[in-house]
C-alpha cells in the first residue's frame, strides 16, 4: 500500500513538472513570436523604463517569471507606444533581421537564467499578489500583467559591446 | 633588421590608416529657442536700419534661470554618456568674450595688433554644427501642473531638422518644475538619440549634407555666364559639383551671372587619400580646378563643417 502511495505522488510530481516544463517552453516560443504587449506605465528613474507586460500562459506562475524576458524583449526588439503622458519608445535595433542573424547571441541572451536577467527587476515582488484586472483568464490561459523595470542604458552598452547596435556617431 | 623595418613600416601605414579613418565629427550645442527667449524675457533688440530686430540674449538667460542650466546639464550628462559629449553654451560664451578681451590687448614686440577683417568679428559666436534647440511651457489647471517639452535637432548648414522630439509629460499635483523638467528630458532623450543616430547612418550611407554658394567679385573681368572652351562658366562649375558629389546628388537652388547656390549637396566623407573631408577641403578641389585650367583665382571661406563660399575674381 506504501509502495502504491509512494508511486502515486512521484507520477503527481512529475506530471505537475512536465506541466511545468511544457508551459515554459511554450512562453519562450510565445516571446520568440513577439505575443506579449507591453504598456508604458512612467518615466523610470535615469536610465531606466518602466513598464508593465501582458503575458499568456496556461499556468499564472510561469507567465510572471516570463515577464521579465519579455520585457527585455520588448526594449529590444518591439518598443512600446505613449500612453498617459509617457512618450513612446523605439526599439533598440531598428532593424528586426538582426534577431535571426544574430541568432546564436540572443539564444544564449535569453535562455533561462541567461544575459536578460542582469537588466530587469520586478516591481512589484513575485510573492506581492498580482492585481485583480492584471491577471485575466482568457479560454485555457492567463494573461498577467506585471510592472517591470529595464535598465535600458545598461542593456544598450551589452548591445553596443556585442556589435548588435552601433554606438551613437560610430562613424565619426 | 630588414624584416623589422618592413614590418614598422606597415604598422605605421595601418596606424595612418586608422588615423585618418575617422570622419569630421559635428560639434552639437544646446541653446533655449528663440521662442523660450521671448516668453521668458531674455531677448535684445536692437535697430538694424530702422528695424527693430530681437535677438536672444543666451547669456542673460544662464545667468538669469537655473531651471535652463538645469535642462542643459541633464542634456549635455545624458550625451556624454552615450559617448557623444556636446560643446556647452556657457563655456563656449565665455571663451568667446576672453578671446575678445585678450585679442584688445595683445600687441607685437613692435607694437602691431591682431589683424582682423570685419567678416571675422561677425563670425565671433558661438557656433555649433547641431544646434539641439529646446523649448518648454509649464502647464498649470488648478493645482495640476505638465510640461510640455520640445527638442529639436538642427543641421546648422542646411538649415533641416534632423531629429525631434516633443510632448506633454504626465500631470503632477505636487512635483516641482525642476523635477518635470528632468523627466520630461530622460523622457524624450532616447527617441531625440535614435533619429540623431539614423541622421549619421544616413550620413555614413550617402556622404554629408553640405551647400555651397559661388559669388563674384565686382572686380572680376566677367560673370558666370562667360563662356570658356565653349562653356558658361556655372556650367563648367555645375559638372564639377556633379562629377564630385556622391552619387550626383545635388541641387541648384540658385543659378544667376553673379550667383550660384547649391544645397543637397551629398559630398563623401572621406577624399581618395582616405582623409576625412569636410565642405572645404571638399571645394578646394573646385577651386584649384578654376585656377588650374581657367586661369580663375577665387576666395574660399567656410563655415563650420558644412557651408562654403568661393568668391571668383581674386583672393
Amino acid at each position: 500500500m506504501k509502495t502504491i502511495r509512494t508511486w502515486c505522488m512521484f507520477i503527481a510530481v512529475a506530471l505537475t513538472m512536465a506541466a511545468c516544463g511544457s508551459a515554459k517552453k511554450a512562453a519562450n516560443v510565445d516571446t520568440q513570436q513577439w505575443r506579449y504587449e507591453l504598456d508604458a506605465v512612467g518615466v523610470g528613474t535615469q536610465g531606466t523604463y518602466q513598464v508593465k507586460v501582458w503575458s499568456y500562459s496556461k499556468n499564472p506562475n510561469v507567465a510572471t517569471e516570463q515577464a521579465k524576458k519579455n520585457a527585455v524583449h520588448g526594449i529590444i526588439f518591439k518598443g512600446f507606444t505613449s500612453t498617459r503622458g509617457v512618450p513612446s519608445q523605439k526599439p533598440l535595433v531598428s532593424d528586426s533581421r538582426i534577431a535571426t542573424e544574430r541568432k546564436d547571441f540572443f539564444d544564449a541572451f535569453f535562455a533561462d537564467g541567461g544575459g536578460y536577467m542582469r537588466f530587469v527587476n520586478l516591481s512589484n515582488s513575485h510573492d506581492v499578489a498580482i492585481a485583480a484586472g492584471d491577471r485575466i483568464k482568457i479560454g485555457k490561459e492567463y494573461k498577467v500583467g506585471i510592472i517591470v523595470s529595464v535598465n535600458k542604458d545598461a542593456l544598450r552598452k551589452e548591445l553596443e559591446s556585442a556589435g548588435i547596435i552601433n554606438k551613437l556617431g560610430d562613424i565619426f | 633588421m630588414k624584416t623589422v623595418r618592413i614590418f614598422i613600416a606597415v604598422l605605421f601605414c595601418g596606424l595612418s590608416t586608422i588615423v585618418y579613418s575617422q570622419a569630421k565629427k559635428p560639434t552639437i550645442m544646446v541653446v533655449p529657442s528663440d521662442v523660450w527667449c521671448n516668453q521668458n524675457g531674455y531677448m535684445t533688440t536692437y535697430d538694424n536700419q530702422g528695424t527693430q530686430v530681437k535677438v536672444p540674449n543666451y547669456k542673460e538667460a544662464l545667468q538669469s534661470d537655473a531651471d535652463l542650466l538645469l535642462v542643459i546639464s541633464k542634456i549635455n550628462e545624458l550625451m556624454q554618456e552615450r559617448g557623444f559629449p556636446l560643446k556647452n553654451l556657457e563655456s563656449s560664451l565665455k571663451t568667446l568674450e576672453n578671446q575678445a578681451a585678450e585679442d584688445a590687448v595683445l600687441t607685437s614686440k613692435s607694437g602691431a595688433e591682431v589683424a582682423e577683417s570685419p567678416i571675422d568679428k561677425l563670425k565671433q559666436v558661438a557656433k555649433a554644427d547641431i544646434w539641439m534647440q529646446l523649448t518648454w511651457t509649464v502647464n498649470k489647471t488648478g493645482p495640476k501642473k505638465t510640461v510640455t517639452f520640445i527638442l529639436q535637432g538642427l543641421d546648422a548648414y542646411t538649415d533641416k531638422q534632423i531629429a525631434g522630439a516633443s510632448g506633454a509629460g504626465q500631470p503632477s499635483f505636487s512635483s516641482e518644475v525642476p523635477v518635470l523638467l528632468v523627466e520630461a528630458v530622460l523622457a524624450h532623450i532616447d527617441n531625440f538619440n535614435a533619429q540623431l543616430q539614423s541622421h549619421f547612418d544616413d550620413m555614413a550611407a550617402n556622404g554629408r549634407e553640405v551647400a555651397l554658394r559661388i559669388r563674384v567679385w565686382d572686380s572680376f573681368d566677367g560673370d558666370l555666364e562667360s563662356e570658356y572652351d565653349g562653356s558658361e562658366l556655372r556650367d563648367i562649375i555645375e559638372d564639377w559639383v556633379a562629377s564630385n558629389t556622391v552619387n550626383q546628388r545635388f541641387s541648384t537652388t540658385d543659378a544667376t551671372e553673379k550667383i550660384m547656390l547649391f544645397e543637397q549637396v551629398r559630398i563623401p566623407l572621406y577624399n581618395d587619400k582616405n582623409r576625412a573631408l569636410d565642405t572645404r577641403g571638399w571645394a578646394v578641389g573646385l577651386q584649384r580646378m578654376l585656377r588650374d585650367k581657367f586661369q580663375i583665382e577665387a576666395k574660399l571661406m567656410m563655415k563650420g563643417l558644412g557651408q562654403a563660399q568661393l568668391v571668383l575674381g581674386e583672393k
